[in-house]
């Protein structure tokens, strides 16, 4: 039997059928929604998406929880590198010196103050502006995740002013803009500081 | 105005988007969040097509080393769930094609579940057995096509490029699963 003789036998083909079972809908529609064979094959086309999706869950349930020795195993030989990023220059006390800090650490620098303030949690950080010249003005762009509820203007400005004092304590940054974009909005979760998100 | 710093417990909630952000920028603790969110999905896609755990922990261990590698290349951040089953899908294919490389294929592992412990034989179905076994007997050329489309819902060019071939063969080969397994399914009800 080869497997075209499974098709419904009305002309159209079982790869249209399982297109239509896909996608929602058909320019030949009309016709499959009336065909009696073409319905016994999308029944059949069905009845093998139920079963996939079975197998699918058995194999989920099967893979076991992530508290289970095989994902911790898996996070123990994991070894994550750093990211380092590009090289900021410092301005060094005298001119021979040739001093400079990782783009990655005052980026983990930003997220570790920048989470500090109630109701933000720190999503993606970007610097713009010339990193190679120590001292040339630098503007850094910051995502942000808003806890539901905060007064987002607010939130932004008190961020704004945290960040800029925790850089220039913590920095020799010349940063010139701090420009704050809330991506997203979450909600309190339990237990946790309310950086969960909504769906 | 201050709150203590966040742990990744209190990260655990956090959407995917702002955590697939965050690792990109450098931020293990977000990182390990997605990793515990999805290893364990990653885990039965690797294993459905490497045909063991072990493969398959191999195979995640890659993926997820990748996946934290080339996280700045992830355009759409929320997406962070497809693009990482589809770097599990490459890892596992190419784990599969190195291991053929340095066994003879009677030799390889045959992708049929293991004998069903009673746990897993109470939860599967007839039909699922017999889908799984089915499955099994198709060819692997057809096989993989056939996971990486219905169990990994990837797109015909993903399934191209992860196998290296046309997207005309991909849909020839699904063609071919479908209809062998739709016509063993007729003897099943």
């Amino acid at each position: 039997m080869t497997p075209d003789a499974l098709d419904p036998g009305c002309g159209r083909t079982l790869e249209e059928l399982s297109d239509y079972l896909s996608a929602g809908s058909s320019p030949d529609s009309l016709h499959m929604d009336n065909c009696p064979q073409c319905q016994a094959a999308l029944a059949a086309l069905r009845r093998l998406h139920t079963l996939t999706g079975q197998l699918l869950e058995s194999d989920l349930h099967q893979a076991g929880s992530t508290d289970e020795p095989w994902f911790r195993s898996i996070m123990d030989n994991l070894r994550l590198e750093t990211k380092a990023g590009r090289s900021i220059a410092l301005a060094g006390a005298h001119p021979d010196d040739d001093l400079s800090e990782t783009e990655g650490a005052v980026v983990a620098l930003i997220r570790t103050i920048g989470d500090t303030v109630h109701g933000a949690t720190i999503g993606k950080c970007r610097f713009n502006g010339n990193l190679e010249t120590p001292g040339a003005p630098i503007g850094i762009e910051v995502n942000v995740t808003a806890l539901w509820g905060e007064r987002l203007p607010d939130l932004a400005n008190t961020l704004r002013q945290t960040l800029a004092q925790a850089l220039a304590r913590h920095t020799e940054l010349n940063v010139d803009d701090i420009d704050i974009a809330i991506t997203d909005l979450g909600v309190v979760s339990p237990g946790s500081k309310g950086n969960g998100t909504a769906p | 105005m201050t709150a203590p710093p966040l742990t990744a417990d209190a990260l655990s909630s956090a959407a995917d988007g702002l955590l697939a952000e965050r690792a990109s920028d450098g931020d293990s603790k977000a990182f390990e969040v997605l990793a515990r969110r999805y290893a364990p999905a990653m885990r039965g896609y690797a294993r459905r097509i490497t045909g063991s755990f072990a493969d398959a922990d191999d195979a995640v261990q890659e993926s997820l080393l990748q996946a934290w590698t080339k996280l700045g290349d992830l355009s759409e951040p929320n997406a962070v769930r497809g693009w990482m089953m589809r770097i599990t899908a490459n890892a596992s294919i190419n784990l599969v094609r190195r291991r053929k490389s340095t066994t003879s294929i009677d030799a390889v592992e045959d992708p049929a579940d293991p004998a069903p412990t009673p746990e897993t034989a109470a939860l599967t179905a007839t039909g699922m057995t017999a889908l799984t076994a089915a499955l099994a007997r198709l060819p692997e050329e057809q096989r993989h096509c056939w996971v990486l489309k219905e169990m990994g819902n990837q797109s015909y060019e993903e399934i191209a490029r992860t196998l290296g071939i046309t997207s005309d063969s991909v849909r020839g080969r699904l063609s071919r699963a479908r209809a062998t397994l739709l016509k063993e399914m007729e003897a099943w009800q």
